[in-house]
This record gives C-alpha cells, structure tokens and sequence, in this order.
C-alpha cells in the first residue's frame, strides 16, 4: 500500500485503486438510474460513490502540534508520577532513619497470670517460701518445714492464713485419716481437677497440716507424709521433669497456722462427711498461685 | 462518521486512563508508605479519593501477598505492579487525549495502535482477578478499581477501532507502531525503575527483633510441622483463627519456603477460654480448634483445613461451641471429642501457651523465629522474600 499522507499529516491528493476498491466494498452502493433500452450502446454515467467522493475531497489535517502535545503531556503525566514515587519513597526512608517514638505500637508480652489477690504481702510471703522451700536457685532441697516457715514468714498464723484466703475457689482442701497419708479416691479426684486446671499459674502449693492429736514430732512427719503423697500424685498426672521447680510444699504439722473451723466451707474431698477443727487440720490445701513472683 | 463520535469514545477513554491512575496511584503510595516497617491504613474503597481506613483486610491481604509485586528477593517488599499500571495509565491518558484533541484528523493507524494496547491493562486485570479470587479468596477494592478503569479503557478503546476504517491514513505505521511500543514499554517501566532506585534498604533493620530465652524442648510438646527438604528450624506462634497467620502460611507456601522448613508451632489461641493474657477472646472457638489441632493424625493437613476454611470456623465459633465441635467432628472423626477434651491435650495447649509466657514473646500473632532469632513481623508480611533470602539464604537454593 503507498499511502500519500504521512503520519505528521501531510494530506495525500487520492486513494490508491486497491483502498477505492476496499473503501467502495464498505460503502453502500450509490443510487443509479435505470438504463433504458435506447441509451443501452451509450456509456453508463458514472456517479461516484460516497468514499470516493470523501477521497477527492482534501483529508483533514493532523494538528502539528498533535504528537508534541502527545509527548508533552504524557512526559509531564509521568515526571509527576515518578516525583510521587521518589517522594513517597525517600518519606518512608526519613521515618526508617528516624522513627517517631510515638508511631511505635505498645505491644503486650506474654506472661504467667497476675490475679488480684497477688499483693505486695502475698508476693513477699511465696518468695521467701520459694527461696527458702528450695523452688529457686538450685537448691537440692525440696519443702519447707515448720521451724522454716516461723522464720521466714515472719508474721503470726492468722494472717498466714489469711493470705490464702483469695484461693479458696482456685484450691481445695484434701482431707485425710486420722493419722493416714494416702490419698482416697475423692482427694485423688479433687487434686487432679485442680493440678489440671493450671491455667497462667506459674507455682503450685501444698500446705499440709495434722491435727493436734499426737506428738509434735510424728505430726510433722506426718504432714510431711501427706504433702509428698500429694506431689507424687501430681506427678503421676502429667509427666513434667520441671515440676519441682514449680511445686512448693510447706508441711506445718500441728506447730503453725492451724486452720480454724470455718476453713470446713472451703471445697474439699470429703464434702458430704461432718467437718470439724481437727478434721480440717488432717488435710494438704492445695492450689496454682496465679502470680509472677 | 460525526466528528464527535471519536471524541467521546477518547473521552472514556480518558477518563478509565485517569481512573486507573488514580487508583494505582493510591495503591503505590499505600504501598510505598509501609517501607517505613510501619503499618498504616490503606485507601481500599472503588470510590477514588475516599480517606485511608484500617478496615481494609482484603487490601492488606492483596498488599502482603507473593502477588503483589516483583523482584521481592531483590528489594524489601518488591517493586508493586500498581507501578506498572501507573506507567501505562499515563501513557493511556496522554495517547487519549492526544485523541480528543484531533479527533477526526487522527488517522487510522493511532486508533488501531491505541485499541490494540488499551485492551493490556484489562489482560493483566483479568490475571489479578483470578489470582484474588482463587488464591486469596478475597477482591480489594482499590484493586476492582483498577479493573474496572481497565475495562473501561478497552472498551473505549474496542469503540475507537470501529472508526478506524473510515479515518485517514499516514504512512511509517510499522515503525510508528515500534516507537510507540517502545514509549509504552519505557512509560510502564519507569516508575517501576524510580521506586527500585530510591527504595530504602532494609538489610540493617532485619535482625534485633528479639531471641526466645527458652529453646523448644520435647517437654514443651510443639506441634511439628516439617517440611518435605527442611534446611533450617523455624518455629512459628500461631491462632488457626488468626487472618494474618492464615495470610502469612499462604505466603510461605506461595514462595515455597514452608517445605524447606523444620517448623515447630506453638499454637497461641488469641481466645480467653485458654488464654489467661487475654482478657476477652478475640478469635472465640481458638482454643477449641488449637485442641483438634493438637489431637489431629496429620497436624500440616489439619492446619492447612484450618486456614483453608477459616471463615466457616470462625463463624461456628462465634456461635458456640457445639456448633464449633461438631464441625470439627465432622472434618476430624467422631474420635476427636474424646481426645479434644482429654486433660492430657488440655495440659498440652497449656503448655504452649507457657512456652510463651516463659520466653516473654509480644502478645501478637502470627510471629516467626528462625532457630531461635524472631524475624521482625513486617519482614514475615512485605519483605517476607527478602528477609528470609538475607537471614536464611539456603532456602533459595
């Protein structure tokens, strides 16, 4: 095809025969009039057709400044567009030199429970019990005993009982025999329940007393007995090589804090027998501590 | 043919030109703002000039995904293709205004270029639809945007062919055809190489997010989820509910990096049924779900379900957990109840969250640790490419 115009818009004069021929194709056919049988020997006249009409006629003009228009505005449209970029992105690199404090999110970080009752005296009372029961620092000693709790608690039975009073419905206490450390299937129930139910606690504790029936002696013994019999069994529940550095376990004996008649309302294993001073005595209080220490 | 006919089919032409720019523009800068490591909101509405919100996930979604840009081993984050459309929108706009201005003296060979090209857009539209729809299962809204300007240039585009025939004709059409191909190629390609240029590097930033203090231990019962050619342990804190960690072990599947993993999870239920850090459950059902997890014979298939179907468990967990168990029982087996409400997969789920509380970790999910360095959470989402081909370079091997 030899076009005569180029494309900055020099108008060509007409259309080559092959695009009349493909412009007359597309166009709908020009009227022409009957011929009669006297004009059959003279020429047709011929009309031309609507493209062919359109092709004489001068093609319009390609503005010059088209195409520059074209480049200019499209130059412009995509200088602003790059400006954008380089300005979005060295933004974003001063705010990754110097942050704004205030832009950085605060994030929480997970931690072992802290509950209410975890105040200042509590805390103090289970870190003493933690260092000098052997729960911290290594020690290969595992408990603590009456003479240790006196000394280190250093405040008088009621208010170390009173410490435990926020874990009444988070422990329970495990009642035993006269004179009997096994567990029966009731405390055996109860203990699981509760070591089971470990939640964000982070230290487990075992106090176990004896009533005042007896010697001193074989009553610390005694309780002692029944605060090992819980942690076996605790132990025997979910295998857990670190769980002496979790179990804190306090056997009073009949020598301190000795729990008084209204510790019988407190959940216990055997809820349906008669409770007493002494029966509530024969028992291992147990709970998880829901403080970070 | 009227005159006019050309100018108002370049006039929509020109307008899908702007609108695909506009919304491309929005979509460069949203993404361009967050090479800060920041998060900030994003413009994800189809109404052009609507102000940033942070409600827009399946836009957050599109942003963080393999698909969203090129060469992310190379730069943090990619360089967006929104770049591209910027480019070509541009030039689109200039070539229909061009049009508009000439309207019956443009000759036939600029409408048939310009048809021809304006229909590209609509086909890389056409690829990013199906991708949103049948990988993340969502549409952006600045994206639909952009599809919708596209269609809107090839349509006017398809228009302007029409009135080709009868326009004049100029010669030097093929080598025009070449000048302008190339002006196209430059065009689309130049924001592209201004972003790449000036983009900030990362590399500095990449460590120093923080260690466990505690590794991973048998006593912690981790869920394992080992790849098929591990080459380097990962441990991730997850929430099968959790949106972002169902969007950031899509994007580890996508770029292959999951199978060359040895990951162990800590399922981390962002619920308060389990979760003493919280105060109100967030994703209600988690724990319920992080249980069947725990209980499941294959726990990388289980996890995959869990994500795959996340908006159907979500749903069952915000009514109730009957509605939620049975669910599970249905995918599960009719022995997972047992085994779900076992003390021993109860003590198990606590343990992980221990496992947590123990080394302190942020309260946020989903979070990464190659061994036992945590990578930074905007390096597992944008720059998730690129950190793991810095701090982990045998995972592209």
């Amino acid at each position: 095809m030899s076009d005569e115009i180029d494309v900055l818009g020099q108008t060509r004069a007409d259309g080559t025969p092959d695009e009349l021929a493909e412009s007359s194709a597309s166009a709908p056919p020009a009227k022409v009039a009957p011929r009669t049988r006297a004009d059959a020997d003279q020429p047709r006249p011929v009309q031309p057709t609507a493209p062919a009409m359109r092709r004489n006629a001068p093609a319009p003009e390609e503005s010059k400044s088209g195409p520059l228009l074209f480049v200019v505005a499209g130059g412009l449209l995509l200088a602003a567009m790059c400006g954008l970029v380089v300005h979005s992105t060295s933004s974003a690199s001063q705010r990754l030199v110097s942050p704004h404090a205030e832009d950085a999110p605060q994030v929480a970080i997970a931690d072992q429970a802290e509950v209410a009752y975890c105040t200042p005296q509590f805390k103090e009372v289970l870190q003493r019990v933690l260092h000098a029961c052997g729960l911290e620092g290594g020690n290969s000693r595992h408990g603590c005993q009456p003479s240790d709790v006196k000394s280190f608690a250093s405040i008088s039975d009621a208010d170390f009982n009173a410490l435990f009073a926020p874990l009444k419905d988070r422990g329970a206490v495990l009642l035993f025999d006269n004179a009997a450390d096994e567990l029966d299937d009731g405390a055996k129930k109860l203990l699981e329940e509760r070591f089971l139910d470990r939640k964000g606690a982070r230290y487990f504790f075992a106090v176990a007393r004896a009533s005042k029936v007896g010697n001193q002696a074989k009553n610390r013994a005694l309780s002692h007995r029944r605060a090992n019999s819980v942690k076996f069994h605790a132990a025997s529940l979910v295998p857990d090589p670190d769980l002496d550095k979790k179990f804190g376990q306090l056997w009073l004996g009949d020598e301190f804090a000795q729990l008084s008649e209204e510790f019988c309302s407190w959940p216990n294993s055997r809820a349906d027998e008669k409770c007493n001073a002494e029966a509530v005595n024969r028992s291992v209080f147990v709970s998880w501590v829901d403080c970070r220490l | 043919m009227a005159s006019s006919e050309l100018r108002g089919r370049a006039a929509i032409a020109l307008v899908g030109s702007i609108l695909g720019l506009t919304f491309a523009t929005y979509s460069t800068l949203d993404y361009a703002a967050h090479l800060d490591r920041g998060i900030h909101d994003l413009h994800c509405s189809i109404v052009p000039g609507v102000a940033p919100t942070d409600n827009a996930e399946a836009c957050r979604a599109a942003m963080y995904s393999a698909y969203s840009a090129v060469l992310k081993t190379m730069i943090w984050g990619g360089v967006p293709i929104s770049l591209f459309a910027l480019g070509a929108f541009s030039f689109f706009a200039a070539f229909a205004g061009y049009l508009w201005l000439q309207n019956a003296r443009a000759s036939a060979f600029a409408r048939r270029f310009f048809a021809f090209t304006s229909v590209t857009p609509l086909l890389v539209s056409l690829v990013m639809l199906t991708i949103s729809l049948t990988k993340l299962g969502s549409l952006c809204r600045t994206c639909v945007g952009i599809y919708i300007s596209s269609a809107l240039l090839a349509l006017a585009g398809l228009a302007i062919l029409a009135t080709a025939n009868a326009a004049p004709r100029r010669s030097g059409g093929w080598s025009w055809a070449l000048v302008l191909l190339v002006t196209l190629g430059s065009a689309s390609l130049l924001p592209a190489i201004t972003y790449a240029a000036t983009a900030p590097d990362h590399t500095p930033y990449l460590r120093g997010c923080g260690t466990l203090k505690l590794p991973p231990d048998d006593k912690h019962e981790l869920l394992g989820l080992p790849g098929a050619q591990p080459k380097r342990k990962a441990i991730f804190f997850e929430d099968p509910l959790c949106p972002t960690c169902r969007a950031f072990h899509n994007r580890l599947t996508d770029e292959g990096l999951i199978e060359k993993l040895d990951a162990q999870v800590v399922l981390f239920p962002l619920d308060s049924e389990c979760n003493w850090m919280l105060g109100e459950p967030l994703h209600p059902g988690a724990c319920i779900v992080s249980r069947a997890l725990l209980c499941a014979q294959d726990p990388k298939a289980a996890l995959k379900w869990a994500f795959d179907e996340q908006a159907a468990i979500a749903e069952a967990g915000k009514a109730g957990p009957k509605a939620l168990e049975a669910l599970l029982q249905h995918r599960f087996g009719p022995g997972l109840q047992k085994c779900m409400n076992s003390a021993k997969t109860k003590t198990r789920l606590n343990k992980h969250l221990h496992f947590a509380a123990e080394n302190n970790i942020p309260l946020s999910t989903p979070q990464m640790y190659l061994d036992q360095d945590r990578v930074c959470d905007e390096d597992t989402d944008m720059g998730l490419s690129f950190t793991m081909k810095q701090l982990a370079p045998e995972l592209s091997q």
